[in-house]
């Protein structure tokens, strides 16, 4: 029980701490807007990662599936009743993030006798161009962050920090292709999860990180399509379109 | 952070949100309004607009929805552009006759309701969950429609894949859900022309075994003296018809240009 400002802070700081403990080790995810759309990337071990939320909006994360779960769940929620009561292009991923979720997970946070969310998650938009697409990154604690063009989230600064160092070290003006997003994707992917697991590795390749998590795990990845004629733009990319990426 | 108590069903997560659905909400606030509805009785089809002839025919990959573009308010042509064959998702359309304003809002709380169940529940609703999502949505107006006000009459269409073919179903006012092996029809031509598919069947065969353009010529004749028949149906003459398909390959427009031949071929005869 908090009963001090000193204590509330204390608080504050060990409930951070104890969710970052726990997404440390979390498999991050990629979003990368391409000129097809928008494609969001991960590794994943059993449980999907990567979700549909509404007409263009995509979610993935890391942390606690549980709590992942009750996170989609009030945006998809949030998204629904929304674009019923008014139209499907009222739903905004900023209405989804800024409105619906953010000030209900600060609450949680903020109050001493409730356990934290291990969560941080990544929300994406599809615009009619790359130009306008939009990712926003929801973190434990409530904070967002907007980005264009890509979004990552990993278990720790540094790994987040080198993902986005591959991701704009390539990233030219115009968007890419497809296929090259998928392969700048997983490169992102995987230095992220050197970064932030197997730095004790060492030096190994990008690719043979991304052979070893594959080989337990199970490459997950999610497309928005700008110019899909189906009621539904989202899709999950199928084995077959993925196996030319993955390492031999 | 709340929990999901909807178990994917759209209606309970309206009532959470305190959304009412227009037209289609039985309980007190209709009660309220029944002094003033009762007024209306026997006035709804002055005023309220309605759709009239939709027919759905099966084909050889699939079912063949074709509408006339009239909605009439009472004797009034009111709109001669109306669309009553609509996706209810990428596999399944719905034609609609009757009251627009209820249809027109049940279409749309089932599209979303669809979409909602994929999203959160994380898999696809059955073809038989869909069904019945439709009765509900007819159960629903039905307090209404017992007044006489916004009745509607929708025909399902959708491609079975784990039977390879396409099927119709059609419905009461109440919700009672019908299959139909080779056509179904609704609005107030259809009435009319019921004896017709039945002679285009026996002389001609089945519909299930046409070939797309000739059921496109025989739903456009239908059409066409549905319009002969009933005031109400806007016909082909005057205005394109629209025609949607729906196969394995989904939902899918029929283009313009064979639409428009097949108007001129009839229009010939």
């Amino acid at each position: 029980m908090a009963f001090t400002p000193y204590d509330w802070q204390q608080t504050l700081r060990q409930k951070a701490d104890y969710v970052e403990d726990r997404l440390r080790e979390g498999s991050p995810v990629v979003g990368l807007s391409c000129h097809e759309g928008v494609l969001l990337l991960t590794v994943r071990r059993a449980q999907q990662k990567i979700f549909e939320i509404y007409d263009s909006l995509a979610f993935s994360g890391l942390g606690n599936q549980s709590d992942l779960e009750a996170v989609r769940q009030i945006a998809v929620d949030f998204a629904h009743a929304e674009g019923f009561q008014r139209s499907p292009t009222d739903v905004s991923i900023q209405r989804v993030v800024g409105v619906a979720l953010s000030p209900a997970i600060k609450r949680g946070f903020s109050d001493p006798l409730r356990l934290p969310l291990v969560f941080r998650g990544l929300f994406a938009q599809l615009g009619d161009a790359p130009e306008s697409d939009l990712f926003y990154v929801l973190n434990y604690d409530g904070e967002f962050v907007l980005t264009h063009r890509c979004g990552v989230v990993a278990g720790t600064e540094g790994a987040r920090e080198a993902m986005e160092r591959v991701l704009s070290s390539r990233n030219s003006k115009k968007a890419p292709k497809r296929d090259v997003a998928i392969e700048l994707a997983l490169e992102a992917w995987a230095v992220g999860r050197r970064e932030a697991v197997e730095k004790a590795a060492g030096e190994a390749t990008w690719r043979a990180v991304l052979a070893q998590a594959v080989e337990t795990g199970a490459l997950e990845a999610a497309f928005l399509e700008r110019d899909s004629r189906r009621e539904r733009p989202f899709r999950f990319l199928t084995e077959s379109e993925l196996k030319p990426f993955l390492p031999r | 952070m709340s929990e999901d108590t909807s178990h994917g069903d759209f209606e309970k997560l309206l009532e959470a949100h305190g959304i009412r659905l227009l037209n289609l909400s039985p309980g007190p606030s209709s009660h309220e309004k029944r002094g003033t509805l009762e007024k209306w009785v026997g006035e709804d089809r002055a005023v309220s607009v309605h759709g009239t002839t939709v027919i759905a025919v099966k084909f050889k990959d699939g079912v063949l929805n074709v509408a006339d573009r009239r909605a009439t308010a009472g004797n009034a042509i009111f709109y001669e552009e109306a669309e009553k064959i609509l996706k209810l998702d990428d596999e399944t359309l719905i034609a609609i006759a009757g009251s627009y304003a209820t249809a027109f809002e049940a279409v749309r709380f089932l599209q979303h309701s669809l979409k909602y169940y994929a999203r959160s529940q994380l898999q696809e609703m059955s073809l038989e969950g869909k069904l019945s999502e439709v009765s509900r949505v007819l159960s629903r107006s039905l307090p209404g429609a017992l007044q006489g006000i916004g009745a509607f009459l929708p025909i399902i269409s959708a491609y079975d894949r784990a039977q390879s073919e396409g099927r119709i179903f059609f419905y009461d006012v109440m919700g009672a859900r019908f299959e139909s092996r080779e056509f179904g029809a609704a609005g107030s031509g259809a009435e009319r022309i019921r004896g017709s598919f039945e002679y285009i069947v026996r002389t001609k065969g089945p519909f299930h075994q046409m070939k797309l353009d000739e059921a496109l010529h025989e739903t456009l004749l239908l059409l066409d003296i549905a319009a002969s028949l009933d005031t109400a149906t806007g016909g082909i003459r005057q205005y394109l018809p629209l025609a949607k398909t729906v196969t394995a390959e989904g939902v899918c427009d029929v283009p313009e240009e064979p639409l428009r031949s097949a108007q001129k071929a009839l229009l010939k005869e």
